[in-house]
């Protein structure tokens, strides 16, 4: 038999909490995490809003006891791989193989936009140490020297499903016999780059985004970092902490349709989905609950809600998204939201899917409006798909 | 296309064009597991000049490395899993533990895999294409086999 890969631990910083709990406390609220852009520094101030995590680099450097001056990415990154670990309490962690995969899509861009300023202006300005860690490795090798992992380190860049495929990887090396604990996850910050460029796509809201809602408008770009921390079952003899999970099944599979959009059928999502539930050997009707890719974009919820259908009809679990609370966090998504499916199982809750209010008119189905508490939730889909046609779906399953 | 995908997508019209059989598979049992070392480098540069002026989505949709693969999928339709990855170097032992894993455990049945790099002038692609069954003039998916090929 495949062996079992388990969740031992969580971390999380988004727009809407700087941990576990205080986003926990966002969801029962029914408060998202969108504003008028604060912290980066850009033209589109008051014109678009974003999901900031609301602190400046220097207070996030305080939490993370770690200078301000690198990438904010790595910041967000280092503050959640933390908590992930500490929540683990793993005893003799150093005694035992540990890796980390860790996923992300803009690296240091945000200090290399400041840099870029001053240099463009005259090439004797700006400090060339503000650059030092650009790109995307630099921020997985900063987290792991802070951590003090040594064993396996690797990055992936796989756009919007990136850290849903450093999990993918993670639970393989685990299965394989290669190490015995792994931290996966992503983490991202909000840059000019990504800023401007999924504006020139044309598919930011101007508003607070609405998923699965008939008349959405685009998606909200968010920022922050989720981390599971997954243990073989031989760590799991040793461990004082009650579980809370294992990953019961996973896929990743190519839409091969087109660039940056998805295929009117969602082949790939329906493959990945369906991928996730042969691996895991479960059928649709195990799922309780579906955490949306959801990003709130025409195209991406047609396609998404056209394999869900596919695969579900005409017996839909309760499903949302939760990028209507953190906006869409790029290659941080798939942490972030592996992380709320986790919790979803710990604590029995389904989230509410914000600001929905008409059912899109091709679908028999609707997101959940509402916080459903003390459910019964055995298993859990989680959707991240990315640009390039990368579509992955990860089934986590109570114990 | 920027010129990261259209090297990509040349390097696998000639690694595909004579002996490989895509009728025998299934569209999801074929994946690639693709590395370099400057990720979109080149079309990440050329999107931020646009930025000064009117930055320009048609450049902005090719900064991300994976673009390629999607690309190669879709001009194959190729709908298995796919992967890439950033090394210094080219990494064969990377490639090869992670492509037969893909393989042993029938995630895949056949995978293309290898190193697609460009940097302005500069370019370099070699891919593999490792399949189950032995066909005439294949070698072992070694990463000494990856190697020497890589080399050559």
């Amino acid at each position: 038999m495949d062996p079992e890969v388990f969740i031992a631990g969580v971390g999380i910083i988004t727009a809407i909490g700087n941990d576990v709990a205080e986003c926990l406390c966002s969801f029962e609220k029914g408060l998202a995490g969108m504003a008028d852009i604060a912290y980066i520094d850009t033209k589109h101030r008051h014109n678009i809003p974003v999901a900031e995590v609301k602190l400046s680099n220097n207070e996030l450097a305080k939490i993370a006891c770690i200078s301000s001056a690198i990438s904010r990415t790595t910041l967000l990154g280092l503050i959640a791989a933390k908590q992930a670990l500490k929540d683990a309490d793993i005893a003799n962690l150093s005694s035992l193989r540990t890796g980390i995969i860790s996923a992300n899509t803009v690296g240091g861009m945000d200090k290399s936009e400041f840099f870029f300023k001053d240099f463009v202006a005259n090439n004797s300005k700006g400090k060339l140490r503000n650059v030092f860690d650009h790109e995307c490795g630099c921020v997985t090798e900063a987290i792991a020297d802070q951590l003090g992992i040594k064993d396996f380190m690797t990055t992936i860049s796989t756009a919007c499903s990136s850290s849903a495929n450093a999990i993918i990887y993670g639970a393989r090396l685990i299965k394989n016999d290669l190490l015995d604990v792994v931290i996966a996850g992503g983490t991202d910050a909000l840059t000019k780059f990504t800023l401007n460029g999924f504006n020139t796509l044309m598919i930011l809201d101007k508003e607070y985004c609405k998923p699965f809602d008939e008349n959405r408008q685009g998606l909200n770009m968010g920022e922050g970092a989720g981390y599971v921390v997954m243990v073989s079952s031989k760590v799991t003899k040793k461990m004082k902490k009650a579980l809370y999970c294992n990953l019961s099944g996973y896929n990743n599979s190519n839409d091969a349709f087109h660039q940056t959009a998805s295929s009117p059928d969602g082949t790939g999502s329906y493959l990945a989905m369906k991928g996730a539930l042969e691996k895991s050997g479960l059928k649709p009707m195990d799922i309780d609950y579906i955490n949306l890719h959801g990003t709130g974009t025409s195209n991406n919820d047609n396609t998404e809600g056209t394999a869900i259908k596919r695969l579900f009809d005409p017996d839909y679990p309760p499903m949302s998204s939760t990028k209507s609370f953190t906006g869409h966090t790029l290659g941080a998504s798939g942490g972030i939201e592996a992380v709320f499916s986790v919790l979803a199982i710990r604590h029995g809750i389904i989230y509410p899917n914000l600001r929905f209010e008409t059912q899109m008119h091709e679908f028999s189905f609707a997101p959940e409006k509402k916080i459903l508490k003390d459910q019964t939730i055995n298993h859990v889909m989680s959707n991240s798909f990315g640009f390039g046609g990368n579509c992955t779906s990860l089934i986590f399953s109570r114990i | 296309m920027d010129n990261l995908c259209k090297l990509g997508w040349l390097a696998s019209e000639i690694l595909l064009k004579d002996s490989f059989k895509k009728d025998n598979y299934r569209a999801q049992d074929i994946g690639l597991i693709l590395s370099n070392a400057n990720s979109s480098l080149d079309t990440d540069q050329k999107y931020m000049e646009s930025v000064n002026d009117i930055p320009r989505s048609s450049l902005f949709v090719y900064t991300l490395p994976n673009i390629v693969t999607g690309e190669i999928c879709i001009r194959n339709n190729f709908k298995g899993e796919d992967a890439f990855f950033l090394f210094d170097y080219f990494n064969a032992a990377f490639i090869e533990n992670y492509v037969n894993n893909l393989l042993d455990n029938n995630v895949l049945q056949a995978c293309i895999c290898g190193w697609i790099e460009l940097v302005g002038d500069e370019y370099k692609a070699v891919l593999f294409l490792v399949e189950k069954l032995k066909s005439k003039d294949a070698v072992a998916f070694t990463k000494e086999q990856m190697n020497k090929i890589f080399e050559d």
